[in-house]
């Protein structure tokens, strides 16, 4: 009820008021491919964004491969420091556990990996 | 009916991000945002880019527009945000031209030109204020109530009445307006 006695105040206008409405109106703009720009537009936008991490993931990739495989050889050449003994008492409970260890860093750095890419 | 349809375009766009709903919202609403920006700028070009970014700030956006009052009204907000961020932006642009030794006139270009050049409209909107010029622009020219310009500009119904008073007291002591021929 207070709300319809507002909006009948707001409506309520003088000679004044008037006089500024048609002073103020104007006749409609046409279109002529306005619209038709903007959804080009927004369009365009909206590849972009499907694109972005698909390219950024491929870019990124290329740019990391190199010093991935890098990191994978040194882990190897580390593994080969290590006493053969200890690999012999793990092996005997794992029978894959240089393989496992393995994946899980690699796993690990591809989720850094992605993360990174995300943010 | 109008705004139902409004409503359940938007609807389409912020569930499927359908482009072809969203473009059936710019067409009904172009005229009237571009016609605000054009009024509040005074530049046919500026606005009419102003009213590119205006409705692309609206597809980011659209998904905050809770659907309570208009969606012209809501679309007005936008508008005046982006008029008001190309502003600030043109403003830091001239300062740093002003700073390198560049004289610009970009800033005050809009509402400067020589008298006879303008419409009874341009003159009167030259008086006023940004906040006054677009606040007197959606309510005259837009035909807003004063609870949609509050949500607009975020100024309580309160202050867009008393913007709206002193506008026109401006208006009033620089011109005769009850001389102005309608049309």
């Amino acid at each position: 009820m207070i709300s319809k006695i507002i909006n009948m105040a707001d409506k309520m206008k003088d000679a004044e008021d008037r006089l500024l409405e048609s002073m103020f109106a104007a006749p409609p703009i046409a279109d002529d491919g306005f619209s038709a720009s903007v959804v080009g537009k927004v369009r365009r936008r909206l590849w972009l964004r499907r694109l972005a991490l698909p390219v950024a993931m491929l870019i990124g990739g290329a740019i990391a491969i190199k010093p991935l495989t890098a990191f994978v050889t040194l882990l190897a050449s580390l593994s080969a420091l290590l006493p053969q003994e200890l690999f012999g008492v793990i092996a005997e409970f794992i029978p894959q556990a240089q393989t496992v260890v393995l994946g899980a860093l690699l796993l690990a750095v591809c989720l850094l990996g992605m993360r990174t890419l995300e943010d | 009916m109008y705004a139902a349809e409004d409503n359940q375009l938007v609807a389409r766009v912020v569930s499927a991000q359908d482009t072809q709903a969203f473009g059936e919202l710019v067409r009904r609403h172009q005229s009237q945002v571009r016609n605000f920006l054009r009024k509040l700028s005074g530049d046919i070009t500026l606005a009419d880019d102003l009213s590119q970014d205006c409705f692309m700030h609206a597809w980011d956006k659209i998904q905050t527009f809770s659907g309570r009052g208009s969606f012209i009204g809501w679309l007005l907000k936008v508008a005046y945000t982006t008029f008001l961020q190309s502003k600030r932006k043109s403003k830091r642009y001239a300062e740093i031209l002003e700073e390198v030794g560049h004289v610009t006139d970009i800033e005050d270009r809009r509402y400067s030109v020589q008298a006879d050049e303008v419409s009874d409209l341009e003159k009167l909107l030259a008086v006023l204020t940004d906040e006054e010029r677009a606040i007197m622009v959606m309510s005259y020219a837009c035909g807003l109530s004063h609870r949609e310009i509050s949500d607009a500009t975020s100024l309580p119904v309160g202050t867009v009445k008393s913007v709206i008073f002193r506008g026109k007291q401006k208006i009033r002591t620089s011109f005769d307006i009850k001389d102005h021929q309608h049309g």
